[in-house]
Order: C-alpha cells, then sequence, then structure tokens
C-alpha cells in the first residue's frame, strides 16, 4: 500500500498542481462573471487539491532553498496556503483572482529554471537553510504585501471614479488593506534583515566576503531590502500612506522576483 | 394540489385598505385558526406593507377552496364591507399561485424589486402558521421551495446587489474606505433634515466621538443632545475636520462652506487616514474638487443617487434571469407534486402488469412441454419483459405529464394519450 502511495507522489510533477491552480483560477474567473456559489467552492477544492500535489512535491524532490526553483515553489506553496486561508476565512473576497496569478508565475518561473542540488554539509548547511527561510519568509510578507497594493489601488481607483460601492470584485476597503500592507511590510524588514546579514556572515565564514557584489541576486536582495527600509522610512517618519505606499510595495515585489529568479552562487544551504 | 391564492397588494389597494387589512399581533394566529377550522383546510397568511395575501390549500380533497369566500373570511375579519374589498383582491389557483408566491419571495413582485426584506416576511408567515398548525403538506412544500427559489435568485442573479436609499449608499461608501469605527470620529456639519437618516446609519456604526457643528450654538447642542455626540463651536470646525474621519455636511448655506484652499490647508495638518465627506446639502458645502478618492473621497447627493438609480437599473437587468428561475423552479414544483400525487397509482400499475406477465409466463411454459431450452425461455421472458416495459412507458408518461388543470377527454382520446397513438 505503502509502496503504491509512493510510486503515485512520485509521478507528481509540477505540471499537476500548476494545472489544478489553473483550474481553480479559470473558475474564480467564472464565478465573477456569472455568480454560481458553487464554482467558488470547486475552485477552492481544485486549490486544495493543488495544494495537496504541491507539498507533496516538494517534499519527494526535496528542493534546496538556495536554488530558485526551490524558492520559487516553496514561496508559491505558501502562498497557496494563504490563498486557501482566506479564501476559506474571508470567501467574499476573489483571492484566487489575486493570490493564483502570483503563484502560477512563481511556478513559471521555477519551471524556466532546472532544479540544483546542495553540496554544502554540516555548519554551512544549516546556516545556508537558515538563510534561505528568513529570505523565503520574508518573501512571503512582500508577496502579500504586493495583494493587498494591488487590491488597494483598485479600491481606489473605484473610489476615485465614485464606482457603485458593490460593482465589480469584492474587495476588503482601504483601511483594511492599509493595515494588511503594513503588517506585511513590518514582518519582512526583520526577516529581510537577518536574511541578509546571515548570507554576508556565511561569505565571511566561506572567505568570500565582499566577492560577487555585482551578483545579480545579491544586488536584488541588498535592493529589496533597501526599498523597504524606504517603505518603513516613508510610513514611520514621512508619515506617507495609501497610494504611495502601495506604489513602493509593487516595486519591492517586482525586485523580489528578479531576486528570486536568480541564483546565488555563494550561497549553498539548502532544504531538506 | 388545491391550492388558492386571495389577496392584495400595492398595485391593487390603496394604502388605507392595506393598513385596515393587515394581520398584526394577535390578529394573525386567530385568523389562521378560523380559516383552518372553517374551510378544512391548510393556511398561511402574508402581511406586509405592501401585502395581504392568504394561502389555502386541501391537499387530498375533490373540491377546491373558493375564492370568494375566502374574501367573504376576509372581509369579515377585518371587519370591512366585502364589496369595498373584493374588486382590490385578486385569487390565484394552483401554478398561477406557486408561481406568484416565488416571484413575491424572490422579490420580483416587490415595490422595490430586489428589495431584501420579503423573503424574511414570508419566513416569518410561513413560520406562523407552522407555529398554530396550520401548515400542511401542500404549504409546508410551497412555502420552504419558494424561500429556497428566492435563495437561488439572490445568490444567482444580481437583483439584490446594492442598496438603493441615498443614506444606505452614504454608508456602502464609507465601510468602502474605513474598517472599524470603534476609533473614529463623525463631525456633522449643519442641522439640515436630509442628514437626519443618514446620521442615524452612521451611529449604528457605533463611532467613537460624534462632533457637532452649527452656525447656531442651540441647533448644534440639540442635535448633539439627539445623537449623543458633543457639540463644538462653529469657528473650531477647521480644527475638527483636522480629526474627522467621517463627515456629514448638511447645513443651508448658499454657497461652500470649505473650498479646495481651505481644505488643502486642513489635508497639510491631518496625520489621519482617508476622510469620507457626505455633502448632503443643497447648494453643496464642499466644493466637489476637494475629491481626490486617497486622502479625501467626498459624495454629494447627485453622487449617491446616481448610484442608487444605477443600482435600481441594474437590478432591472437581472429580473429576466431572475423570472426564468422562477419560471423552472415552477416546472419543477408542480412536475414533483404531480409525480408524487400519481405515484402510488403507478406503482399499483406497475405491479399488476408485473403480476399479469408472470402469470402469464407461468401458465405458458409448462404448456410448451420441454420444448425450448433454457436459453429461448429467457430470450421469450426477455421479449414479454419488454413489451409491458413499452406498454407502460407511454401510460407512464402521460401521467407524469398530465396538465395541472382537469381537462375533459373522451374515451378515445385518454386511449391515445395513454398509449401514445398519433392520429
Amino acid at each position: 500500500m505503502s509502496g503504491m502511495l509512493t510510486t503515485f507522489a512520485a509521478k507528481i510533477t509540477i505540471m499537476c498542481f500548476a494545472a489544478s491552480y489553473g483550474v481553480a483560477f479559470a473558475l474564480e474567473l467564472w464565478h465573477f462573471l456569472r455568480p454560481r456559489p458553487i464554482l467558488r467552492y470547486i475552485a477552492i477544492g481544485f486549490g486544495a487539491a493543488g495544494l495537496l500535489a504541491h507539498i507533496i512535491y516538494l517534499l519527494m524532490h526535496s528542493l534546496p532553498l538556495s536554488s530558485p526553483t526551490g524558492s520559487l515553489l516553496l514561496l508559491a506553496f505558501i502562498l497557496s496556503v494563504f490563498y486557501i486561508g482566506e479564501a476559506i476565512h474571508h470567501g467574499r473576497i476573489a483571492w484566487a483572482l489575486f493570490v493564483l496569478p502570483i503563484v502560477l508565475g512563481l511556478i513559471g518561473l521555477a519551471m524556466l529554471r532546472e532544479p540544483s542540488e546542495t553540496s554544502a554539509t554540516g555548519w554551512e548547511y544549516y546556516w545556508g537553510v537558515a538563510h534561505g527561510t528568513l529570505l523565503l519568509m520574508a518573501a512571503v510578507g512582500v508577496s502579500v504585501g504586493f495583494i493587498a497594493s494591488i487590491m488597494y489601488l483598485m479600491q481606489l481607483r473605484r473610489l476615485q471614479a465614485k464606482l457603485p460601492p458593490n460593482q465589480g470584485l469584492p474587495l476588503f476597503n482601504l483601511e483594511r488593506l492599509e493595515e494588511m500592507n503594513r503588517r506585511a511590510i513590518l514582518w519582512s524588514f526583520p526577516l529581510l534583515t537577518a536574511g541578509l546579514l546571515s548570507g554576508f556572515a556565511l561569505q565571511a565564514y566561506q572567505g568570500i566576503l565582499g566577492q560577487g557584489w555585482n551578483n545579480p541576486r545579491i544586488l536584488s536582495v541588498v535592493g529589496l531590502w533597501l526599498v523597504v527600509a524606504i517603505l518603513l522610512y516613508l510610513r514611520y517618519r514621512v508619515h506617507a500612506r495609501g497610494r504611495q505606499v502601495a506604489i513602493m510595495t509593487i516595486i519591492a515585489f517586482a525586485i523580489l522576483v528578479i531576486a528570486l529568479v536568480f541564483s546565488h552562487p555563494s550561497v549553498t544551504g539548502g532544504a531538506s | 394540489m388545491n391550492l388558492l391564492l386571495v389577496g392584495g397588494n400595492f398595485r391593487t389597494m390603496p394604502i388605507e385598505l392595506r393598513e385596515k387589512l393587515a394581520f398584526d399581533g394577535p390578529k394573525l394566529p386567530a385568523a389562521l385558526t378560523e380559516l383552518s377550522a372553517r374551510f378544512s383546510c391548510e393556511a398561511a397568511i402574508v402581511s406586509t406593507c405592501n401585502r395581504v395575501e392568504i394561502y389555502v390549500a386541501r391537499a387530498g380533497a375533490v373540491v377546491a377552496p373558493d375564492a370568494d369566500q375566502i374574501a367573504k373570511f376576509l372581509a369579515e375579519f377585518q371587519k370591512l364591507p366585502y364589496d369595498q374589498i373584493r374588486a382590490n383582491l385578486y385569487a390565484l389557483a394552483n401554478q398561477d399561485a406557486v408561481q406568484h408566491l416565488f416571484r413575491v419571495t424572490s422579490s420580483l413582485d416587490s415595490l422595490i424589486v430586489g428589495e431584501g426584506q420579503i423573503a424574511g416576511q414570508i419566513k416569518k408567515a410561513y413560520e406562523a402558521a407552522q407555529l398554530v398548525g396550520t401548515s400542511g403538506v401542500v404549504l409546508h412544500t410551497l412555502f420552504q421551495q419558494g424561500l429556497a427559489v428566492a435563495k437561488r435568485v439572490r445568490t444567482q442573479t444580481g437583483i439584490t446587489r446594492g442598496h438603493v436609499s441615498v443614506s444606505s449608499v452614504a454608508v456602502d461608501y464609507v465601510r468602502q474606505v474605513h474598517d472599524h469605527f470603534g476609533d473614529k470620529t463623525i463631525l456633522v456639519i449643519g442641522a439640515g433634515k436630509m442628514g437626519a437618516l443618514t446620521l442615524k446609519h452612521l451611529r449604528e456604526l457605533n463611532p467613537q466621538h460624534i462632533l457637532v457643528t452649527n452656525r447656531s450654538p442651540e441647533k448644534a447642542q440639540a442635535i448633539a443632545r439627539e445623537c449623543g455626540g458633543q457639540a463644538i463651536p462653529w469657528e473650531q470646525l477647521d480644527d475638527a475636520l483636522v480629526e474627522a474621519d467621517i463627515v456629514l455636511s448638511t447645513t443651508g448655506a448658499p454657497e461652500p462652506i470649505m473650498t479646495r484652499r481651505r481644505f488643502d490647508d486642513i489635508l497639510a495638518r491631518r496625520s489621519r487616514g482617508t476622510m469620507v465627506i457626505l455633502d448632503i446639502a443643497v447648494p453643496r458645502d464642499f466644493d466637489p474638487r476637494i475629491h481626490d478618492g486617497d486622502r479625501a473621497c467626498l459624495f454629494n447627493v447627485d453622487d449617491l443617487k446616481r448610484i442608487q438609480d444605477q443600482t435600481l437599473k441594474e437590478r432591472q437587468q437581472h429580473v429576466k434571469p431572475a423570472e426564468a428561475i422562477v419560471e423552472a423552479e415552477v416546472k419543477r414544483f408542480t412536475n414533483d407534486w404531480r409525480r408524487k400525487k400519481n405515484g402510488p397509482i403507478i406503482a399499483r400499475l406497475t405491479q399488476e402488469f408485473e403480476t399479469q406477465r408472470k402469470l402469464m409466463l407461468a401458465d405458458l411454459f409448462p404448456r410448451l412441454n420441454g420444448k425450448f431450452d433454457d436459453k429461448d425461455r429467457e430470450n421469450i421472458e426477455g421479449a414479454v419483459r419488454l413489451l409491458q416495459n413499452r406498454l407502460l412507458h407511454g401510460i407512464i408518461s402521460a401521467l407524469t405529464e398530465e396538465t395541472p388543470e382537469p381537462t375533459q377527454h373522451t374515451l378515445l382520446e385518454a386511449m391515445m394519450k395513454l398509449f401514445r397513438l398519433e392520429r
């Protein structure tokens, strides 16, 4: 029996869960155009099936966090968990339409890259895992902030045009979206800082500190840290809010995607 | 199903008459008990400000309740002359009554199409009949199905989407901006009567503070007392705007009290989130250029009325799909009912055919004296069963497709219909 399950699990490919998420997205879109509660339930069902296939794939392949494929797929997985959780908790909001394109985009990017193996061992390996995990958790925060920002700008557009309150996609109100963004950024910054510092420490241990500064991934992570720092400054020192902060968060997410796409040759830790 | 509806609504009766015919308080259970006892029927009464409708049914009886008798009962019970009310009443039977109730429950027959209260009122009417014990198999099925249809219409069409009163639309906009209100300040400017209902709705949000300002301190005090707020001097208007999250402006000023330049100064002093300004005053109190959708969202009467009209117009677009749902559900209901009614007859008929088939074969096979083997016997049994099923198919279909109203058939026509014979 367990042999059959293992064989079945081994057959799961990236396409399996990508297709499930794709169907969930299509059903949610259909529900938006022609509201039928059943479509929403089926969409969540497909999303959950995708999530199950996703976790089995991650467990079966043990992709390292330091590899682009590993970090992209793990981030996509965490965002899918976020989607299912929010879709159940706040069923009114069309989460699938906002979260699943990002999930599918991340999976698509992961598919473009070849999975890589880690050669690190001992202390170096665990340090690498810690570094990757910190950056990944920060990336979750930036992604959630991005989703909140997109929703915020849509809601803002609707208010600016004085459109009917119940027209179009159901969204959270401005205050809640701003709060969601604020929390996501507050969550990201310390994790990003710790992730960056742990990366430098690892480089120092490997005796390569100061080398490879022109590496796109190091540059993009530093750039991301800077943007998030500016975001915090804008919010808490200048009291900037709303649109400005939303746009900055979108920029931060764009940099995050660049950081995730590029490999990081100096960090060799991996997820087990 | 011997279902009858007798009633009147806002289209057939003036409000004065509707008020007199209303079944409020203890009148409702008394009327239900009386109806059920007098006419030996199931009974339910839908009594709202826009309609009074009596539903009666006699499930197994040959004779349906009579519309005139029910109308007479209504007149007698409400102590009104029969002649005065009869002309204002409509009477619908069986399928038409089912359709009417499904349309009413789905708010397709409402004064404002898509209004959300009617389904609740129908539910209450049904519960009242259940409580008194006057709802039986017909009304139970009918009302349950009616409520299910209303839910289907509500979820599958956009007929109930949006609000259609200015004050509700205003609160909807406030909710698009703010999430929680326990830390919010509402500022009321002026004392216009138009804002009273909106203020009532805003108070229901339980804000932290309500500040009231008016050129006349006495008026400000009076409104503050009424709404549980705090009156502030007119001179402190700008300071109050710096602190306000929601503004309700209803002054009778002939000129705008807030120019864009003055408001920009206020915004520069603000550290709070987006301000929602509901300018209900005519002429307007706030310069419309203040609206940027980010720091200040300004909605005036025209904006709110436009949304109100738009919502009503949009609801009209959903009427056709909603009517289609009702139509399909009525058909399904009547077919189900007919199937339920004819079910025992069909079962007996099938059983009779089955018995006759078995008897015939039991008689036939011994007479053939072993001339056929088992395979031949199986073939013969199969052929006879096929013949029986084909004969029954026409009869069963004819019974399930039976027209709701009794129709007069000649024996020849009945035969042709039962056995699917074309002329």
